[in-house]
């Protein structure tokens, strides 16, 4: 075998090898994904509007969200996890803020932040009436903290 | 009687102790205590040269793998069955909160231990050549053992643990580019479910050990190969010929007198090599003063053990590891605390997530293993290192304060509140 054999041989077979380590890393990170989440869907039912009362949000503990329903405007869906650390922000009928536990975070009324760490205001989601008659929230589509859905 | 012997002689395969070649080859001819010299300089033996911060820590570490394994007889990672487990291991299996207690004070201890020695060693300049790529092995094996504790801090599926790993794992989604694919790996998902906890576990269980285990290996056999521990600080003395010269390199002076070779031995290659070894080497001056390994180190490395192991159950005999009510995603317990020595990153998170959860903590990584590379100052001694030694002080001071802080200065809704006032949590 002579030197250019040698070198040109030699550079394929080095680039096969990289390229055979390449594709097992990118499988090996591939199969640390995974490719059904067994999670709660984003898009989901809640129940029928006359399930919430007028006046203080209604938490829902499971989907993490707040329902606010008024007399004139109509129903709204904010997001309870802070946006900061993710946890969950509790509602003080007091002052009508929005207040994180964990770095003292606080919102406002509209979910905009008024105080502490959090980057972003609290998302609102969409919230739509299904066929049959149930509050439909899809936390996919996110709202602006104006959106209402009148029934 | 004869055979007895026969036996003994077969697996032992030395002279008696009472002779100094039964001495080191108790030493040399065992395949576990190998790894030590046949002699130890005197001085490295004192307790106030190393405080044997790193025998502590790897017998801390032996108490944990020990531990762990039995309770993983009794742990199933699995949500519901996972706190079911450590409700069991509390109340109904034979001696399970000792064994628990035990697994937790260690592990409490095993990250106190690695900072203590880690400063040990910054202190008495020991990661400077030819140890500066030791000190690296022990930062990563700090890293390790935190990240052991982290992965462990989820596995009771209580509220403490739940609300800690959603805080911790958030921080790292803070990364720029990387960290919510990262999280999302580490998770095995988007929030901290059923996925988490058995990545957890089995980081917790398998893939971390398994580093620590063969990082420990290069840790303690590149000790060996520096030469031992580095020279008391107080033992220093200018010496003429500071150079250290790798072997094979063309030496400038001398060649270093190689005796003639004796026919009635065989030699390996790296006796007849010349040059000076680019480790620590014993001078004949210095030959005085060292002890066989065999009784001296040994004695003492048992009775660090058995301290060690007596400290660590009796604490697990007063003190209970803690365990909350079943995690529960909807509640966040005010306030919502990571494991006590990520606190000092949670206070800072609180003011910065980016900054704190990830720009401070890459940059301190960073900053802890460029210090051999970086400090070319040669010298050990204390004099002659005055600014290193405060930046350093200034750091560890900075860190304590910060976790002081997160620990006990820190209430709900994370307001300023002493540890001397009560406030009932959860009031509006």
């Amino acid at each position: 075998m002579n030197r250019r054999a040698f070198l040109s041989w030699g550079t394929a077979g080095v680039a096969a090898l990289c390229s055979a380590v390449g594709v097992s890393m990118a499988a090996v990170a591939r199969f640390m994904v995974p490719s059904v989440y067994y999670e709660p869907p984003q898009s989901f039912k809640i129940g029928n509007p006359a399930d919430f009362p007028y006046g203080p949000p209604t938490f829902l503990a499971d989907e993490k969200i707040f329902v606010f329903r008024d007399r004139e405007k109509g129903f709204a869906v904010a997001s309870a996890v802070c946006t900061h650390l993710g946890c969950t922000v509790a509602h003080f009928g007091s002052d009508q803020k929005f207040h994180c536990p964990c770095h003292g975070s606080v919102f406002g009324p509209d979910g905009a932040v008024l105080h502490g760490p959090a980057p972003r205001p609290l998302s609102w989601f969409e919230v739509t009436l299904a066929r049959d008659g149930q509050l439909n929230i899809d936390k996919d589509k996110i709202v602006p903290s104006s959106y209402r859905l009148m029934v | 009687m004869n055979l007895i012997r026969e036996i003994w002689q077969s697996i032992v395969r030395r002279d008696p102790l009472t002779t100094d070649k039964g001495k080191s080859e108790l030493v040399f001819l065992n395949v576990w205590l190998h790894i030590h010299p046949a002699k130890v300089k005197k001085e490295n033996l004192r307790f106030k040269h190393s405080f044997y911060l790193g025998f502590i820590t790897f017998f801390l570490f032996i108490i944990l793998v020990t531990t762990g394994i039995a309770l993983m007889c009794y742990y199933r990672p699995y949500p519901p069955q996972a706190y079911q487990d450590m409700k069991d291991l509390q109340f109904v299996v034979f001696m399970g909160p000792f064994l628990r207690n035990m697994h937790r004070w260690a592990a409490h201890g095993m990250v106190v231990c690695v900072f203590l020695h880690m400063c040990r060693v910054f202190y008495t300049g020991s990661y400077k050549k030819p140890r500066q790529f030791n000190w690296v092995v022990g930062v990563l094996l700090l890293l390790l053992t935190l990240g052991l504790s982290f992965t462990g801090y989820l596995l009771p599926w209580d509220q403490l643990a739940y609300w800690a790993i959603t805080v911790g794992t958030n921080i790292g989604s803070y990364a720029p580019f990387v960290g919510a694919q990262v999280r999302e790996i580490l998770l095995g998902g988007h929030t901290v479910g059923e996925a988490a906890l058995l990545r957890f576990y089995v980081l917790h269980v398998a893939v971390f050990p398994s580093f620590v285990i063969l990082l420990t290996i290069v840790h303690f056999w590149r000790v060996r190969k520096d030469g031992g521990l580095s020279r008391p600080v107080w033992k220093l003395i200018p010496r003429r010929n500071e150079k250290l010269v790798t072997i094979g390199a063309p030496v400038e002076t001398v060649a270093l007198n190689v005796a003639a070779a004796s026919k009635d031995k065989t030699y390996g290659l790296m006796e007849v090599v010349t040059g000076k070894p680019i480790f620590e080497t014993v001078t004949p001056e210095e030959e005085e003063d060292t002890v066989f390994s065999y009784p001296y180190a040994f004695v003492r490395e048992a009775v660090v053990l058995m301290a060690t192991v007596t400290t660590i159950m009796m604490m697990s005999l007063f003190l209970n590891a803690p365990l909350e009510e079943l995690a529960n995603p909807a509640k966040t317990p005010n306030p919502a605390k990571a494991p006590w020595y990520f606190l000092g990153l949670q206070e800072l998170v609180s003011h910065s997530a980016l900054l704190g959860g990830v720009v401070a903590p890459t940059l301190m990584v960073l900053a802890l293993i460029a210090i051999p590379y970086l400090d070319r100052n040669p010298s050990r001694r204390p004099a002659d290192r005055k600014f290193i030694l405060w930046t350093f002080t200034i750091f560890v001071v900075a860190n304590l304060l910060l976790i002081v802080i997160g620990t006990f200065f820190r209430g709900p809704g994370w307001t300023m509140v002493p540890p001397w006032v009560h406030v009932v949590a959860g009031a509006e």
